[in-house]
């Protein structure tokens, strides 16, 4: 059961990934400290506008939205446009991330932040307890990656992401402005990776640090995933949250990062397309 | 003239060379000397990791760990078993080199670009995990402490110059593998791989090579490091050393040969300037890095020639041409 929340949670972490990989083919290195500005925000606007939880994380989600908007305005689509971008976008998101790690550890301190849980209680099947909490986040990750794929698959924003994610050349052909929908991908993903860290939030506690925890999470399900493949992602979601329950079960939570790596790199010497490779988005 | 004869970056390399050299004697002030030993070693870490990712191309991040493979097994071995420290630090280098080309070599023969990134940095990060999981040989999360020093009596002057010397001595190997025939291949495979392959580079056999000399190289510095400072923890695989090791390379520029060092001079005598800035320091430091990026990406190496060709031309300018 543990092990299908965390699964559900890492899947709507790995989305935000494998939708910039799978467009722009970037590896967002600063995928957590994006999540954790989500998480800030929306107890930002709990704790001091005294907002209500739906509402503080809308306009959350609004607000990563412009930002992931301005910042590939401002810095990543001029570096995506040099010779070495690869390296160097990789590096500016490290440092972009360190940076506002410790503005958010300068202003809110290093005091551990919660955001409420969505439902109090729970209920007791014979030796299973369930909280409301995790079963409602289980049904919202859920209906969150049916309106994701109806978003991808069926509106135009959507599919213009897909075309170019198959085939670049192909899309310009058709006349898919590149750059903005390169641009939207962007401000989408940074959405989703603020949910996630909402969410992420809400089940466990939420430090500046964490993001850095949550991010290297996150690369392990996109590369068992497949780079680029959101079924693939999510499939690699639950298999690793069961694994990481069975694990803490029978070894101890410590146990965890190693076995992940020897599965990490098993996967990628059997199969480096990840499990559900070749399939873009 | 013999100003004109030599070049000026070389005379610039011997006088800073030559300042490091007779600086206890002339001043040796004991702090500032501590800074130059950390200064040495940690140049020698971005110098490595430049060979690897600058020069080879491979897209590594996780030099850090194989620095801290060799700093713990060279603790460890020299702290339970007494064994002479010159004898543990080869050894912790060769533990490096054995480990990193095992788990991240080997698999890196099959992979390319962002997915050895991943790997290294994944192999990095669960070494602090390893090491909290075994307490007993390597303390846990409170670190190894009470390591021998290199010899009896040692004082701050002395580890001045054997980190110095060892300083010269790895930068000279990496100089020579840059300009040998391996140097070449590794270049060749990073700017073409199939003409490379073309004309008989082994890429396999090379890259093997890249990764052992590196994690060697990369494992007998932090065998140096701990043996210098006493104790290690793993907080030096935090996230800390990492970026400054990152900003160092990326200021002096990535591919450029004494590039790292020159980055290494600002960013461990700049950090500890920061230190006045207290907790803003890390901000300050990630802002650095975007800024280069973004406004600098050739580094320091590329304002340097800049200079170097405005002197050229101001002297050429300068004499009259005998035409007139």
């Amino acid at each position: 059961m543990s092990g299908l929340i965390s699964g559900s949670l890492y899947a709507t972490m790995a989305l935000g990934l494998t939708i910039i990989y799978g467009v722009i083919h970037l590896f967002n290195f600063g995928h957590g400290i994006v999540a954790v500005l989500g998480g800030y925000f929306t107890w930002l606007l709990l704790t001091n506008a005294h907002l209500g939880l739906i509402p503080s994380i809308f306009i959350a989600l609004v607000i990563m939205f412009f930002l992931g908007l301005i910042l590939f305005k401002a810095a990543i689509s001029p570096l995506l446009k040099t010779p070495t971008w690869e390296f160097s976008t990789i590096i500016f998101l490290l440092g972009l991330g360190i940076l506002l790690e410790n503005l958010i550890l300068q202003a809110f301190g290093p005091r551990v932040k919660q955001i409420p849980q969505f439902f109090e209680g729970g209920l007791k099947i014979g030796f299973l307890r369930v909280n409301w909490h995790e079963i409602s986040l289980i049904l919202i990750v859920f209906i969150f990656i049916v309106l994701l794929n109806y978003l991808l698959k069926k509106t135009w924003f959507g599919q213009a992401m897909r075309a170019v994610a198959q085939d670049m050349e192909g899309a310009k052909i058709v006349g898919i402005n590149i750059d903005r929908t390169f641009r939207q991908a962007f401000a989408l993903a940074t959405a989703v990776t603020g949910f996630s860290g909402i969410l992420l939030a809400t089940k466990y506690y939420m430090t500046p640090h964490i993001g850095w925890l949550w991010m290297f999470t996150g690369f392990v399900i996109v590369v068992l995933g497949g780079l680029g493949s959101a079924m693939g992602a999510i499939y690699a979601a639950f298999m690793l949250g069961i694994t990481e329950a069975f694990i803490t079960l029978y070894l101890g939570s410590l146990w965890v990062w190693p076995i992940w790596f020897i599965m990490f790199v098993v996967i990628l010497l059997l199969r480096p397309q990840g499990l559900a490779g070749g399939r873009t988005l | 003239m013999i100003l004109d004869l030599l070049n000026r970056k070389k005379i610039a390399i011997a006088l800073g060379l030559l300042f490091i050299a007779v600086y206890p004697v002339i001043h040796g002030d004991t702090y500032i000397m501590h800074i130059f030993v950390l200064f040495f070693i940690w140049a020698l870490v971005a110098s490595n990791w430049n060979l690897l990712m600058g020069y080879a191309g491979i897209f590594s991040l996780g030099n850090i760990g194989y620095f801290s493979i060799g700093g713990y097994v060279s603790g460890i071995l020299c702290k339970t078993f007494g064994w002479s420290p010159w004898l543990c630090i080869f050894l912790g280098g060769v533990a490096s080199m054995a480990l990193v080309t095992l788990f991240v070599g080997l698999p890196a023969l099959r992979l390319s670009g962002i997915y050895i990134a991943l790997l290294s940095l994944i192999f990095a990060d669960s070494l602090p995990t390893i090491l909290t999981q075994t307490r007993s040989i390597t303390g846990g999360a409170m670190g190894l402490h009470d390591i021998p020093p290199l010899f009896d009596g040692i004082t701050r002057t002395h580890s001045y110059y054997i980190t110095f010397v060892v300083f010269l001595v790895i930068l000279a190997i990496i100089h020579k593998t840059i300009n040998s025939s391996t140097g070449l291949a590794f270049i060749a495979l990073r700017d073409s791989k199939d003409f490379a392959a073309a004309l008989g580079v082994n890429e396999y056999k090379e890259k093997i090579k890249v990764f052992a000399l590196v994690s060697f190289l990369t494992g007998i510095t932090g065998g140096f490091y701990v043996h210098y400072l006493g104790d290690i923890s793993p907080t030096t695989m935090g996230i800390e050393p990492f970026l400054l090791t990152i900003a160092m390379m990326e200021l002096g520029g990535v591919g450029r040969f004494p590039g790292a060092v020159v980055g290494a001079v600002f960013i461990v005598f700049g950090n500890e300037f920061l230190r006045l800035a207290g907790t803003l320091r890390l901000s300050l430091l990630g802002a650095l890095i975007c800024a280069i990026i973004l406004f600098f990406p050739g580094g320091l190496m590329q304002f340097i020639d800049w200079i170097d060709t405005r002197i050229s031309r101001f002297k050429t300018d300068k004499t009259p041409s005998p035409g007139i």
